[in-house]
């Protein structure tokens, strides 16, 4: 980057135009947050106790601890990072702190006038559930949180679900929750709420990935062995969050074990797992600085298909992996390390293949500059590249001929992100700088020894943005949420900016009317948006809560793709002269409630939402998106609109739990030049999802849980639309289709479900046997469904048209054989799909 | 566009992967379709070779109807060049197949350079399209290697490979056919489009040879056999043709997991009236340019 000085200026420029806006929030938030106080939160002087909680177990920082304080009933929430921070007068209080799966603990303290540091560690609940059922955990939260609209899976209850193929997944595991969806079975990526697939910011220890699926969609990229924390956000997104406009995906990678060494694996059908983690500079007293773990994964069916490969496969490549590592250190009470690296690849191909992955590589540093403030600043690096090559082998005999094609994004950002800890309030503020370098595409074709490049201009962009926000207690039935982030996007040289003729019917490609060129870091185009937040929750009871939502986001990377499922050859754009950024308001209202045994054995609620976007992404009919420079006039665009309701319910405890969830939604476009300009259905829309997980964790008659458990899921959703043809022409001898007024997605494809099991046997535990092992039997698609991923037409396969006259190119009388037609319809995994899986843990 | 690319490269090893991978299948299924209004729908292609020149017109069905396409008959139908020659089409026979007969044996109606004008008077409709007649390169030699039929298979057969190379300059669009014992090859999955030689969106090929995956594209599944004739055609055509194509290609393979959404080819047949009734289909005039070559010991080469 030899430019940083011209993007230094530019972020320090805009950075003094809204430091007022800074000064104002910071300032005006917690004064208002002080009128409003309750009589029994008095200004007098206060101390802050604070500190990190662990676990127990490895001295992993755990994320949303609860810390409550009894006697005030106010508390704090462990951030990222596990730290906390309760500010309160001078006395003696008793803290309560619990963390769903973790043996909840009171802690008695006395405030004398001085700050109190409390490092605590909490112990895994035992798998005694005699005692689960009178646990009382952070299941709770569903009331007591101001967080709506928010899915969280901590990685032991995504071990439990069914998988395909016996691999634990991710992205797999959320769709079962509320409001996700894909657009079938084997997509790459999820849609949140009616949104579609590159509006969620997936990030991985706070870098963004770009395609998060491994073999198309089939599985996604992060490793369930170094995964720690998974939180979806679908609305009410705090101000610290922005650059996409449906969700974030928030994934936290474990630090590692930082109390003893720990080997991890396993042999699935698929991949074959391994993990390894370690204390690291231990001191005298054995106690660890820091920690590492580092995770791979490998597919391995090539390893034993090649000796019974022949012929022109012998040496084919089809394989992925993915590697993560992550180190820490604790340099001392106030500032620990983090760097954490991901590498993902795909390889396919005999001779003609795709090669594609993704990198990314984080650098974090906490800072607590006094018990009240926390630091932590991010720097980042994304790559995201793909190549298809018409010789993915590069035989010697193909030196002077081949067709090669490049293209990838890679981002620069460094993020501080303060926490401030302040009488009943969290205030959040800090900002974002993002370099933007999209290589849409590069070609090299060489013919008969002749070599030729053909290269698409990069393209960069720079996103800034600042934000503050805070989470205030106004009373113990009041929280609120609130923020405003400002986001401000440049589109910067050197690069090409083109204009396109605005009188071309739309729908229609659009003649180029003019080339800018721009050189040096010139500013191309503009857009800045005011992005606010806001949340709101009242405690109806100590069971019951009402919640709302606003938030508006903005996007200024698109992904273009015009295909069901995207594909990895799929480009990404900037928003540029031509293409605006994405919008999106959203509003959320819900009711939450827990009841049963102890108020937390069964946690429910309901949300409604809708959301208005704007400036959504279509396309000409025929577009040509690949390495297409002129790409800009063959794109359309519209407002969407989606809403609906979500319906959940969860049994959290007893040998039997899980979850219902069941939504309707509806999510619909309009651009005009699609579907006569009238408003259509997108390609993801289902109205009715129905997602029903249980998992069973039977008792011996001793009391003692069994080695055995067992899980279950059942999915059943609306087909997704899809256009059909109404009419038929011949050309040339082929048949083909025609929809006489044009209309798009004017069907339906039937119904999704699906039903899957799985049972988990723990192996024995001896006395003075350390190591644990566990078998995993699966069977996923258990009755065998074809479920539909789409229905399309074609001419019968079986039919080839004759023809050979004495002028054979032009149709002849000889076309007398007549072609038929056909719906067929397509599906994936339509078989039972049975599947075995060894774990092991030294 | 990708299909056209995906299809180029003959990707057998996607394919297999694909369906073994996700354990895909594909089942024939009823549906229930509405049926739309018809359609005028042309089926030109005028060429410079000797002898007659055919243009078909139909009308639209609907899509399972499985009889014959309507005719599109009594139509008056005409080809101007721009030197103001017009040509007659009739159909005597009302099957919608419109003819122009030489007047002398050996005498073509398209000549490189000319532009052509097609106008079509149907049903109180008149219709009209425009195509250039470009120039094509030749196919310079046709050779043949004893290849697998695909990377798996324990079976060989002979793959021809052609040479021609692009003309410098002007972007040249074309489509090529092939023939094997003279009976052309045309299932849905050998409609082979060619850039400068290449795939659009591709490096700048003009003047190269084709490249490799369009000079190895014109081999049916099973490839030859030992003796078999061998005719492959160079046919010139217009860029708006070749968008056509490649969407009709689009459109007719358009299956799996990466379909794009179902939409309607273009066409460059225009209703005078444009509140009329619009066509499909698509007239162009084509420049073609042949070689045979039979699989024999001359025409082998090692691999």
């Amino acid at each position: 980057m030899g430019n940083n000085l011209t993007m230094k200026h530019s972020i320090l420029l805009k950075t003094q135009s809204i430091a007022s806006l800074f000064w104002l929030l910071t300032i005006l938030g917690p004064a208002f947050g002080q009128v409003n106080q309750r009589p029994a939160m008095p200004a007098v002087p206060q101390q802050t106790v604070s500190g990190y909680i662990k676990d127990a177990r490895n001295g992993e920082g755990l994320i949303g601890v609860s810390v409550y304080v009894k006697e005030t009933g106010t508390g704090a929430v462990t951030n990222n990072y596990g730290y906390y921070a309760v500010s309160l007068p001078a006395g003696t209080y008793t803290l309560i702190i619990s963390f769903v799966g973790y043996t909840k603990q009171a802690k008695a303290i006395a405030l004398t006038g001085q700050n109190l540091k409390l490092n605590l560690e909490l112990a895994e609940e035992k798998f005694d559930l005699q005692e689960v059922v009178v646990k009382a955990t952070r299941e709770e939260d569903n009331v007591k949180s101001i967080e709506m609209s928010v899915n969280r899976m901590d990685v032991k209850t995504i071990r439990r679900i069914p998988a395909l193929l016996g691999e634990v997944d991710v992205i797999r595991s959320i769709q079962l929750l509320p409001g996700v969806t894909s657009v079938g079975e084997g997509a790459t990526g999820f849609n949140v709420r009616g949104g579609s697939i590159d509006q969620n910011l997936v990030l991985l220890d706070e870098a963004p990935v770009y395609n998060s699926s491994h073999l198309f969609g089939f599985f996604s990229v992060f490793n369930p062995d170094a995964v720690k924390d998974v939180k979806l956000i679908k609305g009410g997104i705090p101000a610290l969050y922005g650059g996409r406009i449906s969700s974030i995906l928030d994934v936290r990678m474990k630090e590692g074990n930082a109390k003893k060494p720990e080997l991890t694996g396993g042999v699935g059908l698929i991949f074959s797992r391994l993990a390894y983690e370690r204390p690291l500079f231990k001191n005298k007293d054995g106690v660890a600085r820091g920690s590492f773990i580092v995770a791979g994964r490998r597919s391995y069916a090539d390893v034993l298909a090649q000796p019974f490969l022949r012929g022109d496969l012998k040496g084919s490549q089809f394989y992925f992996y993915d590697l993560t590592a992550k180190i820490n250190y604790r340099i001392n009470d106030n500032n620990t390390v983090y760097a954490s690296g991901y590498l993902g690849r795909d390889l396919f191909g005999a001779d003609f293949g795709f090669d594609w992955g993704n990198t990314t590589a984080t650098a974090r540093w906490n800072h607590v500059f006094n018990s009240k403030l926390f630091l932590n600043t991010t720097a980042f690096y994304s790559n995201y590249d793909y190549l298809l090559d018409s010789d993915l082998k590069r035989k010697p005999e193909n030196k002077g001929d081949y067709f090669r094609w490049k293209s990838r994004i890679v981002n620069y950002s460094i993020k501080p992100d303060f926490t401030w800890f302040r009488n009943n309030n969290t205030i959040t503020f800090g900002g974002q700088s993002i370099l933007y370098d999209f290589q849409p595409g590069e070609a090299t074709a060489a013919s008969a020894g002749v070599v030729r490049s053909f290269g698409l201009k990069s393209k960069y962009a720079l996103e800034n943005a600042l934000y503050v926000g805070n989470e205030q207690q106004l009373s113990k039935r009041w929280q609120l949420q609130y923020g405003l982030r400002y986001s401000f996007y440049q589109y910067i040289g050197p690069g090409e900016a083109f204009t396109f003729s605005a009188d071309t019917p739309p729908g229609q490609r659009r003649d180029l009317t003019g080339v800018k060129t721009y050189t040096g870091r010139d500013v191309i185009q503009t857009y800045g948006n005011w992005e606010p937040r806001f949340a709101a929750k009242y405690e109806l009871s100590d069971l019951s809560s009402l919640k709302f939502s606003y938030n508006r986001l903005a996007q200024y990377t698109h992904l273009i793709s015009n295909t069901t499922a995207s594909i990895p050859l799929d480009v990404w754009s900037p928003s540029t002269n031509n293409i605006k950024p994405q919008l999106a308001d959203q509003v959320a209202g819900g009711y939450f409630r827990n009841f049963g045994k102890s108020g937390t054995e069964f946690e429910a609620s309901v949300e409604v939402y809708y959301k208005w976007l704007q400036n959504q992404i279509d396309y000409i009919d025929g577009a040509n998106l690949l390495l297409n420079p002129l790409l800009e006039g063959d794109l359309l665009s519209g407002p969407g609109r989606a809403y609906g309701a979500e319906f959940f319910i969860k049994k959290n405890s007893g040998p039997l739990h899980g979850w219902i969830s069941y939504t309707l939604a509806k999510t619909e476009r309009q651009v005009t030049g699609i579907n006569s300009n009238e408003w259509y259905p997108t390609r993801f829309d289902k109205r009715h999802t129905l997602n029903t997980v249980f998992l069973y964790d039977p008792l011996r008659s001793s009391g003692q849980p069994s080695r055995w458990s067992f899980s279950a899921t059942f999915v059943i959703a609306s087909g997704t639309p899809a256009t059909f043809p109404t009419n038929r022409f011949e050309y040339d001898g082929f048949v083909v289709p025609q929809n006489a007024d044009a209309l798009r997605n004017n069907y339906r494809i039937p119904a999704y479900h699906r039903l899957d099991f799985a049972a988990t046997l723990q192996g024995s535990r001896r006395p003075g046997r350390r190591n644990q092992d566990s078998w995993v039997f699966s069977v996923y698609n258990a009755y065998g469904r074809r479920n539909p991923f789409s229905v399309f037409f074609r001419q019968s396969p079986d039919f080839t048209t004759l023809s050979a006259g004495s002028n054979p190119v032009t149709p002849t009388a000889e076309y007398q054989q007549q072609p038929t037609t056909q719906a067929v319809r397509y599906s994936i995994f339509a078989t039972i799909i049975p599947s075995v899986t060894y774990n092991f843990k030294f | 566009m990708k299909n056209s690319i995906l299809v180029g490269f003959r990707p057998f090893t996607l394919s297999l992967l694909i369906s073994v991978a996700f354990f895909s299948c594909e089942t024939v299924i009823d549906a229930d379709l509405d049926t739309g209004p018809a359609q005028l729908s042309v089926d030109g292609t005028v060429t410079d070779q000797p002898g007659p020149q055919v243009i078909r017109l139909t009308q639209t069905a609907a899509y399972f109807s499985s009889a014959k396409p309507p005719v599109a008959s009594g139509a008056t139908v005409s080809v101007t060049d721009d030197a103001g020659k017009i040509y007659a089409f009739t159909d005597p026979d009302n099957d919608g197949y419109y003819i122009w007969q030489p007047p002398t044996t050996g005498d073509t109606l398209g000549r490189i350079g000319r532009t052509y004008k097609l106008a079509v008077k149907w049903n109180g409709d008149d219709y009209s399209a425009t195509s250039v007649l470009n120039r094509v390169p030749t196919v310079d030699s046709i050779v043949f290697r004893n290849e697998r039929l695909t990377p798996v298979s324990q079976r060989f057969g002979y793959q021809a490979e052609y040479y021609a190379r692009d003309p410098a300059g002007a972007t040249d669009y074309s489509r090529i056919r092939f023939y094997r014992n003279d009976t052309l090859q045309n299932s849905t999955s050998q409609i082979i489009l060619a850039y400068d030689g290449a795939f659009r969106g591709g490096a700048n090929t003009d003047g190269l040879m084709f490249i490799r995956p369009i000079r190895q594209a014109a081999n049916p599944d099973s490839l030859y056999r030992m003796n078999d004739r061998v005719r492959i055609d160079i046919q010139s055509v217009t860029e708006e043709y070749f968008d056509f194509m490649g969407q009709v290609n689009t459109q007719i393979n358009n299956s799996g997991l990466f379909a794009q959404p179902p939409a309607n080819v273009p066409t460059n047949v225009v209703n005078a009236n444009p509140k009329g009734r619009k066509a499909t289909g698509f007239f162009v005039v084509s420049a073609i340019r042949s070689r045979t070559a039979q699989v024999i010991k001359e025409n082998i080469r090692a691999k």
